[in-house]
């Protein structure tokens, strides 16, 4: 030990280094190992409780594919990398995904910014970026390697403006939207459907997503006289709008987009949500089989926790990143070519999907009418409020 | 007409909210001439506590502002005696980042307890509402409004009339003067930092209770609008607070009813530059009293920089610019990338902050407005992209001179304060200039980099290009440093009177140095817009602000080889605490909490 020149020691392991970056690189998972997915999403920061949800919904889906005999015999798992919402974060997770042999596809990440700044590096490196939320209308064409089951606002809009203005009779809209590149997007589809139906936008009002105090913004709202307002909100500021209005004194009918469909709009809205109609993909009571396993299976797992938007979101992701894998194996570029050949997988969202090869995504989301009635979410009975 | 009485009222009532935590500010700050950026996680806190009294133990209102007083006054005590104390002989600057540290604990703490999600603080006070104007005001708003009239007056008849508020106001003063007087001033510093945060946390909680949400998000936004309110008013007055904050909810309001709701914050921060600029000791403050003790010379750290010797830069290089023929992965490489790119922003702030001695907290407008140039230019007019990331450079020290302007009569904490304010002014203007950026839509699309019209796409590439371009950056700074004009930038920072009394043109060389810096940090924002493809107005935000500062200070102030140390540090580290998932960012508060602690000059020291 003592005659080991330094410069020998740092050729040796140097040597080593090298060596061990090659094993690495050259060693194939074996059949005992899971198939690994990488997941990009935020753990802390501001978002964080949007990661929470997620890993509920994989978990829960996780347990499900097990219990089916996982992806032909082996079993399926994830590596949830923390980007914070982060651009600069979820490049360098992009890098690390990319050149870990082990990871198969990627999932996420949540905003905007942070998914799209990555897009670049998986479709050079060929690894599919799935975005499960993701719907800036131009995530998708990043590259062939972005997939997206996030529901698209031009599906999703018309149905709400159908609720609205048609079976709700509502004849002169408030929109308040986040201003977000979803809230925006969302906007644009929602107005156009709207007035489609032969309704009139009134005012508009875009507000900063951390927004709390909404009440100045209702006065406008009032002062323009609708006799309905149209939410594109999250639920934490869908449930601070709610409350405010009726503080301000507004008393009109409310009907909001499916991302507050979480049993914490209820919790933050209390009282004020009462009589709240939103368009959603799926119900509590909803018979559909799909669903039924996902919220019962929830409930159980979760000691009786009511599922959300967006453990739903991830929940589906997972089952369609399963189906995917079981065609494609784990070649990531097999993986991406799978994408365009499963069909008809049981999803909550969409009730049986398939990718539209053109654009990435599946059209056709389900649709349920609902209220909050008695602070639960209910079918709408077709009685006006 | 009547709509306008609403507005009034509407924002009166947010503008309750706002005071109450400038009070708490404001106490601290009047002391001890301290932003205390921890005041937002200390209200955090106080909300959860709550959280736990009403749902868990349900007790009684009176029972809970009780306990969440005691507790959180007690966190405050904490705060005060292990995380700020030690630092009191330390620099200036030492505590302001002390406080940032300890607000990432407190906050991470809080997440892994209760996790992320937003909880309802149902409110415990009886369902009546009281018709007011078109609209409704329940007993909650005027819990709010009593407890921030009240507070505020107690702690001015206790700074005015009591013996210990005496102690205060003389350490406030002159600390060391107030010793030799035998005040005890730890115990001043003590009870001020107790009062501040029982404040904080009952103001948590009926803030919570007042909008029945509370989630670990509302700490920042609660210091930047305390901050905001606090200054308007007169940092360090405490009825001053009380208006601060109210003028800004009503300006707030007014700003929604004519121009509409995404304006709301473009003018609380115009209504904080205009109050800095034409009247820097704040509205409610007399013109008279003595302004607060000029920051600049006390606030960097006299020390005496480490100097590393050439060959071990040298090596260095080599080592850094060889890396990519090595095998490392292109995880690393990335990561060092980043570094380079936060390596420029650093350059940039080191020059403005710890050479010149103007301590910016906006530094990622800078970013943002070099980024958008560049991007836009090579989109719209086809620019070659290294020639757009030179113009996004050129619009970035243009720009962000210009907006600084204004501000240069400013000295110490203001400078900070405005930079933070034209920082939220810039990204607000991009979120709200449709036709020009696209909004919240962002630019998509941006082409790669590439350099005489060769792509550089994989990592190597990319490392090689953002590399070289920051160390010719860093050459040039150096070199601008050892001439002439770096001595006239320490001569300001160390002494301005006396800057002036030689003849040097404080406004010129402030512009010079913001100018040189500007064109570095436009750089970066232009790379890094080639490279994420996708650029919106949440790309650049202020905890990047923050983070750049943090480098700066950690690699020593104006120290440029530590503006490069400190950025491969602080991008490294959360890398390297990967595997530490949900606690990550607890272990970086902490490794910065304790660098803050045993070495306050920076690991390179200041220059």
């Amino acid at each position: 030990m003592s005659n080991i020149d330094r410069r020998s020691l740092v050729k040796g392991s140097f040597a080593a280094i090298v060596a061990g970056a090659m094993v690495s690189r050259t060693a194939l998972a074996d059949a005992s190992e899971p198939i690994l997915l990488g997941v990009s999403g935020p753990l802390t920061g501001p978002n964080a409780q949007y990661g929470a949800q997620w890993k509920q919904g994989f978990d829960l889906a996780l347990d499900e594919i097990h219990a089916a005999g996982g992806i032909n015999g082996r079993k399926l798992a994830y590596n949830f990398e923390d980007s914070q919402s982060d651009p600069r974060q979820s490049v360098a997770i992009a890098q690390k995904f990319v050149s870990d042999p082990r990871i198969v596809m990627e999932l996420g990440d949540f905003s905007s910014p942070a998914s799209m700044a990555a897009s670049p590096i998986y479709q050079r490196a060929g690894l599919v970026q799935f975005g499960f939320t993701n719907s800036h209308p131009d995530f998708t064409k990043g590259g062939d390697f972005m997939w997206s089951t996030s529901v698209s606002q031009a599906d999703e809009q018309p149905l709400l403006a159908l609720y609205a203005v048609r079976h709700l009779g509502l004849k002169k809209l408030a929109v308040l939207h986040q201003n977000t590149d979803w809230g925006r997007t969302s906007r644009d589809y929602f107005v156009n459907a709207a007035k489609g139906y032969g309704a009139d936008v009134v005012i508009t009002e875009g507000y900063i997503a951390d927004d709390r105090d909404f009440r100045s913004t209702l006065v406008r709202v009032r002062d323009a006289n609708p006799d309905g307002l149209i939410l594109i909100s999250y639920y934490s500021d869908g449930a601070l709008i709610a409350r405010q209005a009726r503080q301000v004194g507004l008393k009109q009918t409310i009907c909001a987009a499916s991302s507050v469909y979480s049993p914490k709009f209820l919790e933050l809205g209390g009282e004020a949500v009462e009589d709240v109609h939103l368009g959603t993909r799926y119900f509590p009571q909803d018979p559909r089989p799909e669903v039924r396993k996902f919220i019962d299976g929830f409930k159980a797992k979760y000691g009786g926790q009511e599922p959300d938007a967006f453990n739903a979101y991830a929940y589906d992701a997972m089952n369609m990143a399963a189906a995917v894998l079981r065609i494609g194996g784990t070649d990531r570029r097999a993986i991406r070519d799978a994408f365009a050949k499963v069909h008809d997988v049981p999803m909550v969202i969409f009730g049986s999907a398939t990718f539209d090869v053109e654009s990435r995504r599946i059209k056709g989301a389900m649709n349920a009418e609902l209220v909050i009635r008695k602070g639960q979410f209910t079918l709408w009975d077709g009685k006006p409020t | 007409m009547s709509s306008w009485l609403d507005y009034t009222i509407n924002g009166l009532i947010v503008g309750n909210v706002y005071a109450l935590v400038a009070v708490g500010l404001a106490l601290i700050f009047g002391v001890s001439r301290l932003i205390n950026f921890s005041q937002g996680s200390i209200y955090l806190v106080g909300a959860y506590i709550g959280w736990v009294a009403v749902v868990k133990l349900q007790t009684p209102l009176p029972v809970t502002i009780v306990l969440v007083a005691t507790l959180a006054g007690m966190v405050g005590l904490i705060v005060e005696r292990f995380g700020l104390r030690p630092l009191q002989n330390s620099v200036r600057i030492a505590p302001l980042l002390a406080t940032i540290g300890i607000s990432f604990v407190l906050d991470q703490i809080v997440m892994l307890i209760f996790s992320p999600n937003p909880r309802a603080l149902p409110s415990q006070l009886p369902d009546v509402r009281f018709q007011v104007g078109g609209g409704t005001i329940g007993p909650l708003d005027l819990l709010i409004a009593a407890v921030g009239v009240t507070s505020a007056l107690l702690l001015f008849l206790f700074l005015r009339y009591s013996k210990l508020g005496w102690a205060v106001r003389a350490t406030a003063q002159d600390r060391d003067a107030a010793m030799q007087m035998g005040v005890d001033v730890n115990r001043v510093n003590q009870a001020v930092f107790g009062i501040a945060a029982a404040l904080g946390g009952v103001s948590g909680m009926l803030v919570g209770m007042y909008y029945n949400q509370i989630d670990t998000a509302m700490s920042l936004q609660a210091t930047l609008k305390g901050v905001v309110a606090e200054v308007v008013g007169g940092a360090g007055s405490v009825p001053g607070a009380v208006a601060g904050g109210l003028l800004l909810g009503l300006v707030e309001s007014y700003g929604v009813a004519l121009f509409g709701t995404s304006y709301r914050n473009l003018f609380a921060f115009l209504l904080l530059i205009s109050v800095l600029v034409l009247r820097p000791n704040g509205l409610f403050v007399s013109a008279r009293q003595a302004p607060p003790e000029p920051l600049t010379g006390t606030f960097v750290a006299p020390s005496r920089p480490v100097r590393l010797p050439p060959w071990a830069l040298l090596i260095a290089f080599a080592v850094f610019a060889l890396l990519p023929l090595f095998p490392v992965s292109s995880y690393v490489l990335q990561t060092l990338i980043n570094a380079w790119l936060f390596g420029m922003l650093a350059l940039s702030l080191t020059l403005v902050a710890g050479t010149v001695g103007q301590v910016s907290l906006g530094h990622a407008a800078l970013l943002a407005i070099g980024a958008y140039t560049s991007a836009l230019l090579s989109l719209s007019l086809s620019f070659p992209v290294g020639i757009a990331i030179i113009c996004g450079g050129l619009m970035s020290a243009a720009l962000g001179t210009l907006l600084i302007s204004p501000s240069f009569r400013l000295r110490g904490h203001y400078v900070s304060i405005a930079t933070l304010a034209i920082g939220e002014i810039v990204s607000l203007v991009i979120l709200n200039w449709e036709s020009v950026t696209h909004g919240p839509i962002g630019v998509v699309g941006i082409p790669p980099l590439s350099l005489f019209g060769y792509e550089l796409v994989g990592a190597p590439s990319v490392y090689w290009f953002s590399f070289v371009v920051m160390v010719l950056l860093a050459l040039l700074q150096v070199r601008l440093l050892a001439s002439h004009i770096g001595r006239s930038f320490r001569a300001i920072r160390d002494d301005d009177v006396a800057a002036r009394a030689y003849g040097l043109s404080l406004n010129r060389y402030k512009s010079l140095a913001f100018i040189f810096g500007g064109f570095a940090a436009g750089v970066s924002g232009g790379i890094a817009a080639h490279l994420y493809s996708y650029i919106n107005h949440e790309t650049f935000n202020t905890q990047q602000s923050i983070l750049a500062l943090t480098i700066v200070i950690l690699g020593g102030l104006g120290n440029v080889a530590g503006a490069i140390v400190g950025s491969v540090a602080l991008v490294g580290l959360p890398e390297v605490f990967r595997i530490a998932a949900e606690y990550r960012i607890l272990i970086y508060g902490m490794v910065l909490l304790l660098l803050v602690r045993f070495r306050p000059q920076g690991l390179l020291g200041t220059i």
